[in-house]
């Protein structure tokens, strides 16, 4: 299959060199000489403009007590936010529930997401529907899909007891119980993300070499085999970024949870961003708030850390 | 074959770069002349029978007004950012007296009107003294009222009148009324209020101060006097008992849903809700709505009347006299009339007074409204600056209640939620003398 | 040679592959559970509101276009749907340009700090931005303006777009590059014309995924917007209003949302198909 291209695209290098000599070849060379720079570079300096204020000042009200309660006074207070922050409850609850959130809906996207892609990798009529009705649930508007499975988990009139009832399980009270409440929210991250995981997947499973499948086959090997034993292992290095990449928005979920439950019932299912949000545009602290903000920030870093670590040690 | 799709490629980069410049030119090159206006509203009727006003308005004064609707949180949220960055272009804008007024007010961001009211266009004699009260700090007023809302029973009558029920005139025959009426196994539920953290609040106030409790006294939260946590035991288990499950996730829109299906029957909120189940297009139970005053308890009858929206200029407007203008005219005496035709219950005397809109109001409300007025309690959560925080830890007392039908140590819980509020009390500079 | 169809006999039969049908049926229970949920919200768009609350839930109704009409004229609609495509395909098309030559550069060079770097972009919660934003946008003047948004939806397209093609460029062989470089072929020629045009199924799976993000971003077109470049996941908020939620409005809102959205995306993935794939490849 590459060589195929590899052909193909024979004819296309002698029209590509003769194009590049029309080119005044000092630019070509002074660009190929400082690629490694060149190419990256406004990237990174976009991120860095971008990113340089909104970080530094968030670090900076964090140690402020700013408060518009007390009309806006800002003095410096170095850590104390900190320091009030470990000594609240209601931090770590959040991030108990942030944590919990997130393995649960990521772990099972993940295992989903992979499954499904490999199931799907085979070229079949109606594929290109497929993998558009699986893009859907991505592409609905959070504040929507929020709205329609807070219908859906309404214990009296929604289709989740139904469906329950139709299959003879016990009614639950989805978003009005403490225990079911981050499952049932996870529930919905998990319809709306898999589809993302299985996506990049697919993608990765295109650019996999196909000579190892080859080989394995005609060692005789059964397709479960080839799938645990040169698949998986292949695709590793996909499969944690996509993981990488739904781990710190997992983190991060804020739309869904704000929409169905905004933290509740009591604070069941305030995770650390809606606890962040609801110190800045419910209890006006922007100070405190900040302080959340750089935790939650520190806490996405570090996971991403760990798994990053894990890809080093694991020789992945 | 390759020229041609870099052409192509080419093409439609340079296309799209070129069309992106002049989109971001038009933007900002485009500085009007004239005097236009930044009207931020929320998402309410008011809103929606204003926005249809305005090209008379702009026609008459030659200015123009660009209005932008938002959720009410959203509309908090954005306003905030924007004031507190001291850039802000907001204009006029909607505002919330009880939620964000003492905030809004300390930290300088309403202008302030005592000096234009007396001028004639303005009607101001028209509101009454309760209500001027509710935008009015340090003898200050900082905002126009336009809505009013009271603490409603709203209930089913044909289940009424098939148990032979009579309205609950007090808080024990309200419970004896959804004991009745609650059947978990036919899918009907006696009862709904809203059981959510801080939503909840508000709705269980007028219990609270039926039973003769208070949010506030002298400057200390008082929600942990035996009055109160009679309040808190009562609402606890009157959800529990005899309300649906998942209450304690409810806010208005869950609760509004639930009763428009027919699930429940009797439920108390906020008057304005009615909207959402008397129209037949969203309720299947539109004729069957009864509207009542909300019962009385062991301390009397003591519903809330509030005010819940008004409008304000900002203080960081640069155009205020226009701004001025343009709120004289929108809580103008014709606008408020043509609101209450639409079914708003304005804050306006006149209006109230005006028999042809009286009739139009649905059978039950103007009674109510009338009835509750002269009992009334101006206020549905605890009056101080940081109201967010404090809703959310009374609302975590309420929330126990109904999980536990009001059998947990609701006095040791009212106690820790009211030391938390005395806190914030103090840091607002709002507590003890 | 082909049977009529009253010559087909039982053997015929047990030649279907029953496999096949096994697995078209694994397909099938696979895309059911993700498309039920928006059947019903299409469905609840068509439904008055009493019968979207109404339990046991109602299949079989007659459909209205009232809560369409509401969405179409609340005003400025066609302007929000235009607002959110400029800024959809700006911000993709530029985190594109940026993103690609970066997430290159990064994979062939092994250079592992500044794609942690790009990374750390994505980390930082959307919440911390807003305040600052506005301030620094409001101080040059850009708040209420197509570049202010592009920008903030950028940051979050950007990093996704690197990390995805990080990936997908260090599957690709070396060979390929290599053998057009001894050909004396440029670095940056090389990228060019050979390695983008097979990185179709990449880069097609980065725009769709950026494009999206910038579509349903709601937090930063809230605050830096004002009427003129509001998007569409504001108007949904719309129907949320203080006294009721027009439920069959939002879910109808949401269909016209969601319409535009896949019609750009698959505009979109073809033109990256025409625009970068030669002869005949497999994607």
């Amino acid at each position: 299959m590459k060589e195929v291209r590899l052909i193909k695209a024979a004819p296309a290098f002698t029209e590509v060199i003769t194009l590049s000599a029309k080119k005044p070849f000092r630019v070509n060379q002074l660009i190929e000489k400082n690629i490694k720079w060149l190419f990256p570079l406004p990237t990174g300096l976009f991120i860095f403009l971008m990113m340089i204020f909104p970080v530094l000042y968030t670090f900076y009200v964090s140690l402020t007590d700013w408060d518009m309660i007390s009309g806006g006074r800002i003095s410096f207070i170095g850590l104390d936010n900190y320091v009030n922050l470990l000594k609240e409850p209601r931090f770590f609850n959040s991030i108990k529930l942030t944590l919990y959130f997130t393995i649960m809906a990521v772990g099972i996207e993940v295992v989903l997401g992979v499954a499904i892609a490999l199931i799907l990798n085979r070229d079949f009529r109606g594929k290109n529907l497929v993998k558009l009705i699986l893009l859907l649930p991505m592409v609905a508007t959070p504040v929507a899909i929020g709205l329609a499975w807070t219908l859906f988990y309404e214990p009296t009139i929604g289709l989740g007891n139904y469906a329950l009832k139709l299959l003879g399980l016990p009614a639950s009270q989805w978003l009005g119980s403490s225990k079911m409440v981050i499952p049932s929210l996870a529930l919905v991250d998990i319809w709306e993300w898999t589809p993302m995981i299985t996506l990049i997947v697919l993608a990765g499973l295109a650019s996999l070499p196909q000579e190892a499948f080859e080989a394995a086959l005609v060692d005789g090997a059964t397709p479960l085999q080839i799938i645990r034993d040169v698949t998986l292992p292949l695709l590793r290095p996909t499969i944690l970024i996509a993981l990488v990449l739904r781990c710190i928005d997992a983190l991060k979920t804020f739309d869904i949870i704000y929409v169905m439950t905004t933290g509740g019932p009591g604070f069941a299912s305030e995770t650390l961003n809606i606890y962040a949000y609801n110190l800045s545009f419910n209890y006006f602290r922007f100070g405190a708030a900040s302080a959340a903000l750089v935790a939650l920030f520190t806490l996405v870093l570090a996971c991403n850390l760990l798994v990053l670590w894990m890809r080093k040690t694991y020789e992945l | 074959m390759i020229s041609k799709k870099r052409l192509s490629r080419g093409m439609f980069l340079t296309i799209f770069i070129l069309s992106l410049m002049a989109i971001i030119a038009i933007s900002i090159g485009a500085a009007p002349k004239q005097v236009t206006l930044r009207f931020v509203a929320a998402n309410h009727p008011y809103t929606d029978v204003i926005k249809p006003l305005i090209p008379e308005f702009e026609k008459k004064t030659g200015m123009k007004v660009n209005v932008e609707n938002y959720e009410e949180n959203q509309l908090t949220q954005k306003l905030t950012v924007e004031f507190t960055s001291r850039a802000s272009t907001v204009d006029v804008f909607m505002t919330r007296p009880l939620q964000e007024g003492r905030l809004f007010y300390k930290n300088g961001w309403y202008h302030k009107l005592n000096q234009y009211l007396p001028a004639a266009g303005w009607d101001w004699a028209d509101y009454p003294k309760s209500i001027v009260e509710a935008v009015t700090l340090n003898r200050e007023v900082y905002a126009i009222p336009i809505v009013t809302e009271w603490k409603t029973l709203f209930y089913r009558k044909d289940l009424f009148a098939a148990a032979n029920l009579k309205v609950p005139t007090t808080l024990e025959e309200l419970e004896a009324a959804a004991k009745k009426l609650h059947n978990p196994e036919k899918d009907m539920y006696g009862i709904v209020s809203r059981g959510q953290r801080g939503a909840a609040v508000t709705q269980f106030s007028s219990y609270l101060y039926s039973f003769g409790g208070d949010f506030i006294k002298d400057g200390k939260c008082v929600i942990d006097s035996p009055e109160a946590v009679e309040a808190f035991k009562y609402y606890g288990r009157l959800l529990h008992d005899y309300g649906p499950p998942g209450v304690t996730n409810m806010s208005w829109p869950q609760a509004q849903a639930l009763f428009a299906s027919g699930k429940v029957a009797i439920w108390t909120d906020a008057s304005v809700l009615i909207a959402g189940i008397i129209d037949p297009g969203k309720s299947v139970v539109a004729d069957q709505v009864g509207v009542a005053i909300f019962p009385a308890g062991p301390a009397g009858a003591r519903p809330f009347q509030v005010v819940p929206w008004s409008v304000a200029v900002a203080a960081q407007s640069r155009q205020k006299d226009a701004a001025l203008e343009f709120l004289k005219w929108a809580t103008s005496k014709q606008v408020a009339k043509t609101a209450q035709l639409n079914g708003l219950t304005m804050a306006r005397t006149s209006v109230w007074n005006d028999p042809e809109i009286v009739k139009q109001l649905y059978p039950g409300l103007a009674e109510s409204a009338n009835l509750t007025g002269p009992i009334a309690v101006p206020y549905d959560r605890p009056l101080m600056t940081a109201v967010g925080e404090a809703r959310d830890a009374i609302g975590e007392v309420i929330v126990k209640a109904i999980e536990t039908g009001g059998q947990a140590d609701i006095a040791s819980l009212a106690k820790i939620a009211a030391g938390k509020v005395d806190v914030l009390l103090v840091r607002a500079g709002e507590g003890p003398n | 040679m082909k049977k009529r169809w009253d010559q087909v006999g039982w053997n015929e039969v047990k030649r279907i592959k029953w496999k096949e049908l096994g697995w078209y049926l694994l397909v099938i229970m696979i895309t059911i559970p993700f498309i039920f949920p928006l059947i019903w919200i299409i469905a609840a768009a068509f439904k008055t509101q009493a019968q979207i609350v109404a339990s046991p839930p109602i299949w079989i109704f007659e459909p209205t276009l009232n809560n369409f009409k509401s969405v179409f004229m609340e005003q400025d609609f066609a302007r929000f749907l235009w607002n959110s495509s400029v800024v959809a395909v700006a911000s993709t098309v530029l985190s594109l340009l940026l993103g690609l030559p970066a997430a290159y550069s990064i994979s062939r060079y092994k250079q592992q700090t500044l794609g942690v770097f790009i990374l750390v972009a994505r980390l930082m919660p959307g919440i911390s931005f807003l305040m600052p934003w506005y301030i620094l946008f409001s101080k040059i003047r850009m708040v209420d303006t197509f570049s202010a948004l592009i920008a903030s939806h950028m940051l979050v397209a950007l990093p996704l777009i690197v990390w995805i093609m990080i990936n997908y460029f260090d599957g690709l062989p070396r060979e390929l590059e290599e053998s057009a470089r001894v050909d004396g072929c440029s670095i940056q020629t090389a990228f060019l014309r050979i390695l983008l045009p097979i990185s179709g199924p990449g880069i097609i799976t980065a725009t769709t995924l950026s494009f999206l993000f910038s579509w349903n971003n709601f937090m930063f077109s809230l605050v830096l917007s004002t009427h003129r470049t509001k998007t569409l996941p504001i108007a949904i908020y719309n129907f949320v209003s203080y006294a009721e939620v027009s439920w069959g409005n939002v879910m109808a809102a949401a269909v016209v949302i969601i319409t535009p959205a896949i019609i750009l995306t698959m505009i979109f993935q073809r033109y990256v198909i025409k625009g970068l794939t030669v002869g005949a490849v497999k994607g």
